[in-house]
Parts: structure tokens; C-alpha cells; sequence
């Protein structure tokens, strides 16, 4: 990973087209403005974490897998503490 | 009653009023606006998120706290809005499933989909904390 270090007004290339401003400095949080071509999409990490994770889940799972949860979630060791 | 075509369940007949909407559609997901949970006795608690616009698409949940007894949501102020809510009253709040590379199950605890039992307006809500994963292996499940 690249590190480095920029204050509020300064910016950082990447390739020939994308550019991150820092614009402001707030207490924990920094404000970013991105300039990249509209064929690059942009997302906070965890919403493009999420998106992949959902691609995934809406793949093939498979009749084993799901009989396998349902086992696990029936056995008596895992009833939960509410029902007693 | 309206039909939707399905791949999984065939041509499914629903209550308009069971439709979910998602006003932001899902990550990855995002043209993405209209489902209906389909559930079946023999897989409770698991139930099938369908859509109602893609026949193939349809994602297996189950309720959170299936998985994890102590889960605490984590919702920003923004999701809050989407569903008409606020963060007291009570949510249904659905884990969706994914095979890890094992082929078992992982449930998506990072970002839980929230509904509105009211409206049945719903938001998948991604936390900004790491405080739960998105491929929570489901032999760790906490009672």
C-alpha cells in the first residue's frame, strides 16, 4: 500500500484519470472529492464489499448446503436461551 | 392475486400487500425494487428473498438473530429515512446467504437487510463499523 500523508486542499493522482481532493479536514472524518471518468465506478469500500457478497449470494447454493444448515439450526446444543 | 415468474419456485402467486419494496434496490443490485419473501415450513427459519422483476434472482435469508442471538444493528440515519423508521421501533432484520469456498453457509451480518413490518418498505443496511462480517461462518452460530 502506497502511504501518503496530505492536508486539507491537496491531491493525489492516480493513472492519467483519476484525481482525489482532499477538501476538508473534520475532526475524524475527511471530506473527499474524486474526479474519474464516468467508466470507473467509485463506492465506499464496504458498499462495494457488499455488492460483490451479494453476487455471490445470489448464485447456485446448493440442496446439501441448505439440509446442513437446517441440521445445524434443529440441534437441541443450539436452542436459544429465550426458549427456556 | 398477482403472479410473479420464478425460476426456483415456478409461477408464484403473492399478496400485492407482501411485496417489499426497496426504494434503493441492494449493493450491487441497485435497479433492483421489488421482492417477496417466500417462505416454506420445512426451511424455517430460512426464507427466500425472490424478486419480482428477475425470475433468476433470489437470495436465501435468515433472521439475524438466528445467527447471532446478541446482534446489534447498526443503521445510519439515511437507511432510517428509506424505510420511514426509527432506530426503537422494532425491524425485521434478514442475513443473506452465501456459499463460502468450503460450500457451506455464510450469512452477511456486515449488512443485514431491514424491513419495515409496517410498509414493507425495506433497505439493505451496510454498517461503516467492523464489528460483524460479511461472511459470518454459520458454524459459529450463537444461541
Amino acid at each position: 500500500m502506497l502511504v501518503i500523508r496530505r492536508r486539507a486542499g491537496e491531491a493525489l493522482v492516480i493513472g492519467d484519470d483519476i484525481e482525489i481532493e482532499i477538501l476538508e479536514t473534520a475532526g475524524s472524518s475527511v471530506k473527499l472529492g474524486i474526479r474519474a471518468p464516468k467508466s470507473i465506478p467509485v463506492a465506499r469500500k464496504e458498499i462495494h464489499v457488499v455488492g460483490r457478497q451479494n453476487q455471490a449470494a445470489a448464485g447456485t447454493i446448493s440442496p446439501l448446503a441448505v439440509e446442513n444448515l437446517l441440521d445445524q439450526l434443529k440441534s437441541p446444543s443450539l436452542r436459544p436461551i429465550s426458549a427456556l | 392475486m398477482p403472479i410473479a415468474i420464478t425460476k426456483r419456485f415456478g409461477d408464484l402467486e403473492y399478496e400485492e400487500t407482501a411485496a417489499i419494496q426497496f426504494p434503493t434496490g441492494l449493493p450491487g443490485f441497485d435497479n433492483r425494487h421489488r421482492f417477496v419473501l417466500v417462505e416454506e415450513p420445512r426451511l424455517a427459519p430460512l426464507a427466500f428473498l425472490q424478486s419480482l422483476e428477475s425470475p433468476e434472482l433470489s437470495f436465501l435469508t435468515v433472521p439475524v438473530h438466528v445467527v447471532d442471538a446478541s446482534y446489534e444493528l447498526a443503521i445510519s440515519e439515511q437507511d432510517l429515512e428509506t424505510i420511514g423508521m426509527d432506530l426503537a421501533s422494532e425491524k425485521l432484520c434478514l442475513a443473506l446467504l452465501a456459499p463460502a469456498e468450503n460450500g457451506r453457509l455464510t450469512a452477511n451480518l456486515l449488512a443485514p437487510v431491514v424491513i419495515n413490518p409496517m410498509t414493507r418498505v425495506a433497505v439493505q443496511a451496510v454498517r461503516s463499523d467492523t464489528r460483524y462480517s460479511h461472511q459470518h461462518a454459520l458454524e459459529d452460530i450463537c444461541s
